[in-house]
């Protein structure tokens, strides 16, 4: 993922949580401005109540005062513990608002006035029978003048409180509308960024696909330029091998008819005349052998290899058999020593040392005591064989060119060789995964390197140790447990 | 007896038929040799038929020498045909050939060749590789007795 589409992902994240937090915030709030407007309509049931007790409290008297019943005075103290009661919870319902507190302190001595005027009726009536007592009640002749008194204050209250419940209403509603504003506002914001982030993906889905199937399409032009490329191998060696095959014929038969000639016609001829059919003969020669070198360097190149685990002593005996006439006649000092095993082609092992070791023998032929030395060596953890001769060497500065095909560092007239030798030797190592190189100076020898495949190169003794080491102790516990 | 071919050598090149036949005959090594410059030429003398009608199985030549490359029918199929039927396959046949092809070579032994020689390029190896092979077959090896050649027995059973 990009940068921006991670910071658009955390935008959309960070808004949902935004609304979350609003949400519950406006909720809150409009659950507190909800109470208020409860808290307001109790307050305004609790003053029609109070009336209403007080009207009561008016009803049982007065029913005592005509009747002198008791069930008018039981309705009477009812009436009169709810008005107590009613002033008691008034001043908490309205502790939030000053204005509703003073106007409950007024009412409160004109409730009291009203009931002890009402109380003073009953005692009179009680004491005194019925003329008595509507003789008091007419004297104090009060009763309207509280009652309108009381009425005007509840009536002022409620008026407040309606006041209150309009605004605590609206405040509520207003809220409401918030929180509605809020949350559509937010989802839409949050909708929004997601659809960005969407477009965003797409585009990204576009562009990956897009890669993709470019880097599938030069995929596909690599295996298919790759095949190509390995056709075009197979046919320019089959061509070479033909090629090579075919001037082997008439190279023989240059060769044949000059000896036919030289066999029958010999005695007939001049000293210069079989001269110049020695030079046809060895001419022809010369480029037998350049072919059937060529033919050979084609053939590694197509054969299949047979890799085994071999001794590279094994192929390096054989070759130092093969070479022997090569030396014959020849003092040379052979310092042979230890060699690894290795995951190779034995025969063409063979060749390579057939051609390093004749290598070895040809330049170190001017050398009176010619030394040639075979052997193993490690150079960053890889294992290297050596030839080393101390022959005629040549200088490094033109060793680029010791492995290319007909490329040569000495004079044919000095040594003859076709120039094929060692291309064929690094086409066989490269063919096994392993590389060559050579070291040399001008008149004190050369030395040529090289490693076969890394991973097969690996020394094998310290894996194998163990496992035989922990195979025996196996062995012993299952001893020791019979 | 002496018109008993006693070497058939199938060649296609004139040239080298020619420098193989002085080889043998310097060495006195064959008095009958027949040349079949294709592999057509050579199946219909081995099996006494087209132009070779008139010869009989009877006596088959005590050695072929064989080129892998001819014209029509080449080499290896002149030699398969040789060792699939009773009546020639004990001939020895020497594949003498400019290829030293792996295979080639494997072909030409998993058919049950006798031997195989690859040409060389110096006059002196050539004669001295055709003196050895003819030596070798006309004079050191013991050829199969004509029982060898009844259809009736197997060999190496």
């Amino acid at each position: 993922m990009t940068s921006s589409s991670k910071a658009i992902a955390a935008c959309a994240l960070l808004m949902v949580v935004c609304i979350g937090a609003l949400s519950y915030w406006s909720e809150v709030r409009n659950d507190r401005d909800r109470g208020w407007v409860t808290r307001t309509l109790h307050v305004v049931e609790k003053l029609q109540a109070l009336r209403i007790d007080i009207t009561q409290c008016e009803t049982g008297q007065r029913g005592y005062m005509l009747t002198g019943q008791d069930r008018y005075l039981e309705l009477y103290r009812a009436g009169v513990d709810q008005v107590r009661q009613d002033m008691k919870e008034l001043p908490d319902l309205t502790a939030d608002n000053p204005r509703e507190r003073e106007a409950i302190k007024q009412l409160d001595p004109l409730i009291a006035s009203r009931l002890a005027e009402l109380n003073e009726g009953i005692l009179v009536r009680k004491e005194s029978g019925l003329l008595a007592g509507v003789e008091a009640v007419t004297r104090a002749n009060n009763g309207e003048r509280w009652m309108g008194q009381i009425a005007a204050q509840i009536g002022e209250m409620r008026d407040t409180e309606a006041g209150l419940l309009s605004s605590r209403l609206e405040t509520a509603a207003a809220s409401t509308r918030k929180i509605k504003v809020v949350i559509a506002l937010g989802n839409t914001l949050a909708i929004l960024i997601l659809l960005i982030k969407y477009f965003v993906i797409q585009r990204e889905i576009g562009k990956r696909n897009l890669a993709e199937a470019s880097l599938k399409l030069s995929n596909e032009q690599l295996v298919r330029r790759t095949a190509e490329l390995s056709e075009t191998n197979i046919e320019l060696e089959s061509f070479a091998y033909s090629v090579a095959h075919d001037l082997r014929a008439p190279l023989r038969h240059i060769a044949g008819y000059s000896g036919v000639v030289v066999q029958d016609y010999g005695p007939r001829l001049d000293a210069e005349g079989l001269r110049f059919l020695g030079k046809i003969t060895h001419s022809a020669k010369q480029m037998g052998r350049l072919v059937d070198d060529l033919l050979s360097l084609s053939q590694i190149g197509r054969q299949e290899l047979s890799f085994e685990d071999t001794p590279l002593v094994v192929p390096l005996s054989q070759a130092m058999e093969d070479v022997a006439p090569e030396w014959a006649g020849r003092k040379v000092e052979w310092q042979v020593g230890e060699l690894f095993r290795a995951e190779c082609d034995s025969g063409l092992l063979k060749q390579v040392f057939v051609n390093l070791l004749s290598n070895a023998v040809k330049y170190t032929r001017k050398q009176e005591h010619a030394v040639i030395e075979v052997g193993q060596t490690r150079q960053n953890g890889e294992r290297v064989v050596f030839v080393r001769d101390n022959g005629v060497g040549f200088e490094m500065q033109h060793a680029g060119k010791l492995f290319g095909v007909f490329q040569r560092l000495h004079k044919a007239l000095d040594f003859e060789g076709t120039g094929v030798g060692l291309a064929t030797v690094q086409r066989i190592i490269r063919r096994h995964g392993g590389r060559i190189w050579a070291e040399a100076e001008l008149g004190r020898g050369a030395t040529f390197f090289f490693t076969l495949s890394s991973p097969e190169n690996k020394p094998r003794e310290p894996a194998e140790v163990p496992l035989k080491e922990k195979k025996e102790k196996e062995e012993e516990m299952h001893v020791a447990r019979s | 007896m002496s018109h008993e071919v006693e070497i058939l050598l199938v060649e296609d090149s004139a040239e080298d038929a020619e420098l193989t036949i002085r080889a043998l005959r310097r060495n006195n090594l064959a008095n009958e040799i027949h040349v079949s410059t294709d592999g057509v030429e050579a199946l219909d003398f081995l099996f006494c038929r087209g132009v070779h009608a008139d010869r009989t199985f009877t006596h088959p030549p005590r050695l072929v020498l064989l080129d892998l490359k001819l014209p029509k029918v080449d080499g290896l199929e002149v030699l398969r045909a040789i060792r699939a039927d009773e009546r020639t396959k004990a001939i020895p046949v020497v594949v003498l050939t400019l290829s030293k092809q792996h295979k080639d070579l494997v072909a030409g032994y998993n058919l049950g060749v006798s031997a195989y020689v690859q040409k060389p390029v110096d006059f002196e190896q050539f004669s001295e590789a055709v003196r050895q092979i003819g030596m070798f077959w006309m004079l050191i090896n013991q050829p199969p007795p004509s029982s060898a050649f009844t259809a009736s027995r197997t060999r190496g059973a």
